[in-house]
Formats: structure tokens, sequence, C-alpha cells
């Protein structure tokens, strides 16, 4: 009830005004939001893409956080999506970010300033790498994402 | 206060009883700055941190009881993240009253209040004034609910069915003043134009034959202007000249309108031979060219030139070698033609009666469409009122269902081990590390 309210009220603001580079693509119930995100400046590594990301949401959205992964889209659905290179992103699309974790997450974000952070995020990456034991994690990991225990080692970033 | 009184007041505060001011539908815009950051409504008895941040109670209270790490003295500001221990429920006046000024339309639109009051007042709105909302029946006995603007002075059960003495009709108690007064068939009433007195029932019938209603002249299709009294009518009908001659009209048109049927008749045949006629010229002029060519430079044949003369009279042409191609193939043509002439006239029969099919089919179909459609319309009226119902009833039930969820997350928070996906295994995370202090710029990308 107060999930459903409370994203109603978010969407009704992002149709009115949306920050450049950020699309809703799929929005038709409130458990499951699909975004585009675009890296607006000249980074070399995701110039003139597009990620595609999927939001799941909880009842007891905003106050627990919402799970939020990149996903893949194969070339014949018309809009192909690939899951950006980033040393925080395992090759799945799991990110590894401590505002959407339970411990950095906070009530007051909502999903435009999640995109928000996760395009800054991508803009001030220059490596073009996969997280430390990528192979093994996606092979290995059945967890949903919410209980994933990350451990929030790099500050730079 | 500190934080444990904070969640203690708010636990024991009793919202069961109150109106759910985040539901209310808002009719005016209202400034971005009285919205909580968490609920994204207008504050809702607001509280304030030692940053100056300012949310909802109840908003806040959840908002600690999910991440504040175990019964520490400490909270995380969820707008800054400063590390906060007091919680101030002296928050400006100011701001209170704007946010108690944002007009809301009363929660109980759905009886039928139409009402726009500023959002302080609802409360006492739906409670003491509002017109629709629902009490029980003032008959102990009565088991249903009445609008309180039904609720006579005499506390009388509205519900209970009353017999019209007069016209034997079972009427409802609330209803049956104004039936007595105003519907009841065995009431007299007065016909406007003969003065008689007459029941309400039979006036319409009085109305039919009342002598004194006005009534247009029998001819006034045929333009006759008058209008009277229904007593006078007759007397007028013997003079008016436009009546006398009201048969001559009727029959001229009558003749008028089968004139003009069988002229339309008349021109599809015209159409259909002239059809016919072009067709056997583009014939004509084919056969001619053929034959031109079978006869190159040749001789006409013998019949051709038997027939010449006969053919020169057919076809307008003095070229010998029209003339002869056309009369060698008459014979065959005329067959050929009277016999595309009848397909013709079959094919044409054939998509008259397809024409027609096809109208009565499509009417067919749109007047079960309608039904169909006014049947929808009725369903989602029904299952919308009762998610309405619904809704209501779960708004209470899911906050008490909240307020334990959360106490319980927090503690099965605390026991989660701390194993990491790929590069934390084996290492221990303590209790949830505190965040530094956010400076604003970077608040996005912290990893």
């Amino acid at each position: 009830m107060f999930a459903t309210k409370r994203l109603s009220k978010e969407l009704i603001k992002m149709q009115e005004h949306i920050p450049p580079g950020i699309t809703i693509v799929k929005c038709d119930n409130l458990e499951e939001w699909q975004m585009d995100i675009k890296i607006l400046d000249q980074n070399p590594l995701y110039l003139d893409q597009t990620y595609r990301l999927k939001f799941t949401f909880s009842n007891k959205y905003p106050i627990e956080p919402p799970e939020v992964q990149f996903i893949q889209c194969p070339a014949s659905t018309g809009t192909p999506r690939t899951i950006p290179m980033h040393p925080h992103i395992y090759s799945n699309g799991i990110i590894c970010l401590d505002l959407l974790g339970s411990a950095g997450w906070s009530p007051v974000q909502t999903v435009e300033s999640v995109c928000m952070s996760l395009q800054s995020m991508l803009t001030a990456n220059t490596r073009n790498e996969r997280p430390a034991g990528d192979q093994e994690f996606i092979s290995t990991n059945r967890r949903r994402i919410r209980d994933i225990n990350f451990v929030y080692e790099d500050d730079n970033v | 206060m500190n934080l444990q009184d904070f969640l203690a007041m708010e636990e024991g505060r009793d919202r069961d009883e109150l109106i759910d001011l985040r539901s209310l539908d808002l009719v005016s815009e209202y400034d971005s700055h009285l919205m909580c950051p968490i609920c994204h409504c207008p504050f809702v008895e607001p509280v304030r941190l030692q940053c100056d941040h300012v949310f909802c109670g109840s908003c806040l209270s959840s908002a600690i009881t999910t991440f504040r790490s175990a019964d520490s003295e400490e909270f995380p500001c969820p707008s800054c993240r400063n590390p906060t221990q007091e919680v101030s429920a002296s928050v400006p006046r100011l701001l209170i009253n704007m946010c108690d000024e944002i007009r809301v339309r009363c929660p109980l639109i759905t009886e039928g209040c139409q009402e726009i009051i500023p959002r302080g007042h609802v409360q006492s709105h739906v409670e003491k004034y509002c017109g629709y909302r629902l009490l029980p029946c003032p008959d102990g006995s009565c088991d249903q609910m009445t609008r309180s603007k039904d609720v006579g002075m005499d506390q009388k059960c509205i519900h209970r069915v009353r017999r019209c003495p007069h016209c034997e009709e079972d009427v409802l108690e609330h209803e049956y003043e104004e039936h007595e007064r105003e519907l009841c068939p065995v009431l007299e009433v007065t016909c406007v134009d003969c003065e008689t007195v007459v029941t309400k029932g039979a006036l319409r019938e009085h109305i039919e034959s009342c002598p004194e209603v006005a009534i247009p002249c029998t001819a006034s299709k045929y333009a006759c202007p008058v209008k009277i009294r229904r007593a006078d009518i007759a007397e007028h009908e013997q003079s008016c000249p436009i009546v006398a001659m009201g048969p001559y009209f009727e029959t001229q048109n009558t003749r008028l309108k089968s004139l003009e049927s069988s002229m339309r008749h008349l021109q599809q045949r015209n159409e259909i031979f002239e059809d016919g006629l072009a067709n056997i010229r583009a014939t004509l002029v084919e056969s001619t060219r053929l034959g031109a060519n079978s006869n190159s430079g040749g001789q006409p044949t013998q019949s051709g030139r038997e027939q010449q003369s006969s053919a020169r009279a057919d076809v307008d042409t003095d070229d010998p070698a029209d003339i002869a191609a056309s009369v060698f193939s008459s014979n065959a043509t005329t067959y050929l033609l009277s016999l595309h002439e009848s397909l013709r006239e079959e094919v044409s029969q054939l998509s008259h009666a397809i024409t027609d099919l096809d109208v009565r089919a499509s009417m067919a179909i749109m007047n079960e469409c309608l039904r169909i459609k006014e049947d929808i319309a009725h369903t989602n009226a029904a299952v919308n009122s009762v998610r309405m119902q619904v809704q209501w009833l779960m708004n209470p039930r899911l906050h008490q269902g909240a307020r334990g969820g959360a106490v319980r997350t927090n503690t099965t928070d605390n026991e989660s081990s701390a194993a990491g996906p790929s590069h934390a295994a084996g290492q221990t995370l303590g209790p949830l590390r505190p965040r530094r202090p956010s400076d604003g710029g970077r608040e996005g990308t912290k990893l």
C-alpha cells in the first residue's frame, strides 16, 4: 500500500520531468520497472551505448531498498542492451554499490536518484574490467540480490 | 526527546480511528518543500531532526526501526546522513499550517460527498459535518447503515418499508414523505388547461382526451398553421381548406413516390445498357484490329462483300478491312455479348444481395457489442466498489502488519553472516558500518 502509493507518485513526477539520459521503458506494474540509461559525457568505454536497468520493488519500498541490476537484451528485440564494463558490475548485471544495499540505502532515494547515481558511477570509471572473481561469482551465485553480502572496500569510485 | 522515547510515542499512537491523510485526493498543487521525502506526501505530523530535516513522524519511525543498528543511540538522517540522537516534535507552526491548508477532496466521495476542504479539517469534517458518513441505523434492531444526512430529528429507522394507505404501494420510510407529498398516484392534481381535478395516475390519460388542450390541425403536415383547443378542432376542420384538399395531396404524394421509384429503376437499366454498349464497341474495335491483322493486305472475303452494305449501316467506318472483320465475327460476338450481358446482370444481383447481407451482419454484431460493453461497464463498477471497500478494510491491518514486520527485520539483520560473494569470503563484517557524513557531491557513487 505504502509502496504502491509512493511509486505512483514517483511515476507521475517522472512523466512530467525526467533528467537527461534516463528513459522509462516499462512501468506497467508497481513491482518491476525497467529503465534505460545513457552516459552523457564522452567516456570512451560507454560512448553511444544505452544500458537497461531492472528495478524490483518489495512492498516495504522505500524503507527497504529496491533490487537493482543491469539486464541484457538480445539484438532480436530491436533494442540490444549489454552489461556495462565496470570493476563493480558483475557480468550477470549484479551491481556492487553501497547505496543499493540495506546499509547504504536511504528512504529519501528515488528511482530517479538511483539512475543518476549509476550514471555518475559509470561516468567516473576508467577501468575496462570486471570485478575480481567474476566468473566464479556468476557461476556459483544462486542467491537473490538482497541476500548477497557485499563488502564495500573501494572508496574511490 | 531521544530516539527511544520517539519510537515509543509513535508506537503508542493509535491511528486506527484516524483518516489516512496520505491517501487523500489532493486538489491543488503544493510546494515541493512541503513533501516528506520518504512518503512523497505533504507532511503528516511532522518531526524535526538535529540537522533541521523534517519528516512525517510515522515515516521517520519506520526508517529508524529499519536502519538503526542494534539499539544504538544514534541514527543517520535519511537526507544528509548526519548522526542524530534527538527527535524534536516542535516544528515551525508555519510549516504545519501550510500543510493543513492544502485542499483535498472529502474521502467519502465514494458515498457521494463532493466537498473540497483544507486538509486540516478533514478529520472533523468526516467525523462531524459530512452528510455522507455512514452511521449505524438509529433503530438498534436494524443492521443497515444510514448516511448521517438521512437520519432525521426523530431518529427513526429509514429502512423499514411502509405501505401507502392510498395506493397500496410499499415505500421505504425515508422516501415516504416525498411519496405522500408528490409521487403517490392517488394524489389529486389539477389539469392546467381545463382545471378539472384528476388523480396523478390518470393525468396522462386525461391529457390525451382533455377538450381544453391545444392540439394542431390534422392538416398540419400540409402546412396548416392552426393550433387550437381539442373541443374546437372539429369545427376548424370543417372549414379548413387544407383539410379539404388533404385526400388530393395524399394521392399526389403517392403518385410522386411511385414515379420516383420507377424513374430510379429506369436510370439503373439505362446505366446497364450504356455499359453494355460501351463493351460492344470495345469488342468490335478489338476484333476489327485482329481481323485487319489476319487479312493484312488481302481481299475481303466473299460473304463479307455480300453483307458489306448492311454492315456499313451498323459500323460507322469506311475502311473496308474493318467492315469485313466485323461481319466475319458478328455472329459469334452477338452470342458472346448476350451471354456476357446476362452474366453481368446476375453478378450485379449477387453483389446487391451480398451488400444487404453485409449490412445485416454488421448491425447484428454492433448490437451484440453494445450489450457486452454495457455488461463490462457494470462489472467494472462493481469490481471497483469492492476494491475500494477492501482497501478501506485492509488499511488499519496493513499498518499493524508493517509495525510488527519492521521489528522482526531488525533482529534478523544482525544475525546474518557476512560471507562476501567473491572478494569478501571469510571476512567478518561488524555490525553495520556507520557511514561517514556525506558531503553532498559524493553521495551517489561511494562504494
